[in-house]
């Protein structure tokens, strides 16, 4: 197949498309409301907020993973990395994630400018193992250091509100978070960071040869992928109240962002807002029938063969090719 | 002295079963390309078999290789002719086979979790616990046999490649798949028998895995990081380097696990993965092309 020129032109941007996305984020402002008149609602909560940490990560990932073509199989290092930083202030020092979250991105921002230096240095291969190993030895380290809890993990106290109330702060300043990142998501692909950044992942020596910072570009975007994962992983762990390295860096929190990117459509920036929001369906519906036993890990990854070896595009990718994307979904 | 002596012999003789583990992926990767992240999924697979031949039929773990090894070696051919034939000659195969065996891994584990649940599993067999001893120093006689079967399969594996026909068509792919291509060598052939070989191995040694190490269905995890890091050492496609690669490590893992504790040896892996590719990412035997 032929691919498309790489152009940084998007697409005449219609009223509707406009409309349909201010619409969309009114609802999501507004759901919180409905604890008045629906039983049972933490649940849906619940469920808001986990798409909304995988859309912020999906999204970050898809900057190194589909934009660059570079496949991180170690980004949960970032998410947990930002757990740990804002949980350990918590229990230590009595600051609230909520304010020290932001920081959490940054500090995941530098360690990945950090990595990157390292671990960019390949290509392909390489560079995919570089990010599975630093995933284990990050775990190794916080299995041994005792004073962020060990292998036994870290306890946080959860905020002191009512239990109909309680999940909604979290729920806005994941919403926010899931907002920034398809935002920048958008933005880079939009701007001539992104544009070289796609070049790259198109042919990274003749894109050297055109003169693209190829090095720096590359140790940015997978900085930059960092940060909102950082962010998420703060909110999440004050959120879940338990931190454990067994937990937050099982490689199977990774192996999801890289499902929800592909299944969505990598590369594009409605793609992992699609895919988190259908692979979570999806995974609540085999809980349901399956029940939650291992049989769920094998229906993923039956899903990701099956969609790498007859969608590769994915959804919005596959969609996009044949003409059949809604036009309110394309916000390429 | 003694002790370094003593940690050399422990390093040395678990460096075998190492460099086997490490050589089907090597070989994979020298012919296809391809990092097959699910190989340690499927030493699991086979430790399960060896497992369970142990338990309920009382086969030696060793002697079972001869079950786990075919059984391994048509898996092989299976999963190449199911994911592999219609992408192998894809641009992006790197890539993209990547996170296909990462999918296979995740369906391994699933379903020997579901069967088996995440209980801890090893065999024991009279040699596991007993060790060799020739005063001052002493040879744990389950790693010693496991370490010289491992040899002996890896010499057949050199042999196979230096003096048969499809061995000779294996390394010419290795060397250079379109020049293997025109002079007449099937090239997907050659890459089937090559992944499902491979596999074979995966199979050995996880038979062996099983006197050596307790394993449960998620383990491969650890270990698939672990195999990546021998071969990266060694030069990813290399055979000789995957040996070389594994005993080093195998020693330098002994040394950190007898100064700072045994949770910390996995660690030399990782540690040593990333000098490898900071100061020289094409591995001690590998060529520079390669990334």
């Amino acid at each position: 197949m032929a691919k498309p020129p790489l152009t940084l032109k998007s697409p005449p941007g219609s009223r509707n498309k406009r409309l349909f996305i201010a619409g969309m984020l009114l609802v999501l402002l507004l759901i919180p409301f409905l604890r008045f008149v629906i039983d049972g609602f933490n649940y849906w909560l619940h469920m808001f907020l986990y798409i909304f940490m995988y859309i912020a990560m999906a999204s970050s990932w898809n900057i190194i993973g589909g934009y660059t073509g570079y496949t991180s199989l170690g980004h949960n290092f970032f998410s947990a990395t930002g757990a740990y930083f804002s949980g350990v202030l918590l229990v230590y020092f009595k600051i609230s994630p909520f304010l020290t979250a932001p920081f959490a991105g940054l500090l995941a921002l530098v360690l990945g400018l950090v990595f990157g230096l390292i671990s960019l240095r390949t290509r392909g291969p390489a560079f995919i193992i570089s990010t599975i190993a630093l995933v284990l030895l990050v775990k190794i380290s916080f299995d041994n250091w005792d004073y962020i809890g060990g292998a036994n993990g870290l306890s946080l106290p959860l905020l002191d509100l009512d239990v109909s109330l309680v999940k909604i702060p979290y729920y806005y300043y994941m919403l926010f978070t899931a907002i920034a990142a398809v935002y920048t998501a958008y933005r880079i692909r939009h701007s001539k960071f992104g544009l070289g950044l796609r070049a790259i992942s198109q042919d990274e020596s003749k894109a050297e040869v055109a003169g693209i910072p190829t090095n720096t570009y590359k140790i940015l975007a997978f900085a930059i992928s960092g940060l909102y994962v950082g962010i998420a992983g703060a909110i999440w762990g004050y959120y879940s109240t338990y931190l454990q390295p067994k937990t937050l860096m099982a490689i199977l929190v990774a192996a999801q962002l890289v499902l929800m990117t592909v299944l969505g459509g990598k590369g594009t920036v409605a793609g992992p807002v699609v895919g988190a929001i259908v692979f979570i369906a999806a995974e609540e519906y085999f809980v349901s029938a399956l029940g939650s036993s291992e049989l769920n890990i094998a229906a993923m990854g039956l899903l990701l063969a099956v969609v790498l070896l007859f969608f590769p595009e994915g959804i919005v990718g596959s969609l996009k090719s044949r003409g059949r994307l809604p036009h309110i979904l394309d916000w390429d | 002295m003694t002790q370094a002596v003593q940690l050399l012999i422990i390093g040395i003789s678990l460096g075998g079963v190492y460099a086997l583990m490490a050589s089907g992926l090597t070989l994979i990767f020298g012919v296809m390309r391809i990092v097959n992240i699910a190989h340690a999924a499927l030493m699991i697979t086979a430790a399960y078999a060896s497992y369970w031949a142990f338990r309920l039929y009382h086969i030696d773990p060793i002697v079972s290789i001869l079950i786990s090894m075919p059984t391994m070696f048509v898996l092989g051919m299976l999963i190449y002719k199911l994911f592999f034939q219609r992408i192998i000659d894809s641009p992006r195969i790197g890539e993209l086979t990547v996170l296909l065996t990462f999918a296979l891994a995740l369906i391994l584990e699933g379903i020997l979790g579901y069967f088996y649940t995440n209980i801890y599993r090893s065999t024991n067999p009279s040699y596991a616990t007993r060790a060799i001893l020739f005063d001052p120093f002493y040879l744990p006689q389950g790693q010693f046999y496991a370490t010289l079967m491992s040899l002996v399969l890896i010499a057949l594996l050199w042999a196979f490649l230096q003096y048969t026909k499809t061995g000779y068509s294996i390394r010419a792919t290795m060397q250079n798949r379109t020049a293997a291509q025109v002079v007449g060598v099937n090239v997907n052939r050659v890459s089937m028998i090559a992944f499902s070989i491979g596999t074979a191995l995966a199979g050995a040694s996880g038979s062996m895995m099983t006197f050596l190490f307790t394993f449960y269905p998620g383990k491969h995890w650890e270990w698939v990081a672990i195999l990546l890091s021998l071969i990266v050492l060694g030069g990813m496609g290399s055979l000789l380097g995957a040996l070389v690669g594994s005993i080093m490590l195998a020693i330098a893992s002994a040394y950190v696990s007898f100064r700072l504790g045994p949770t910390w040896s996995p660690i030399t892996f990782f540690l040593a993965l990333f000098l490898i590719l900071l100061f020289r990412p094409q591995g001690l035997f590998g060529h520079k092309a390669e990334f």
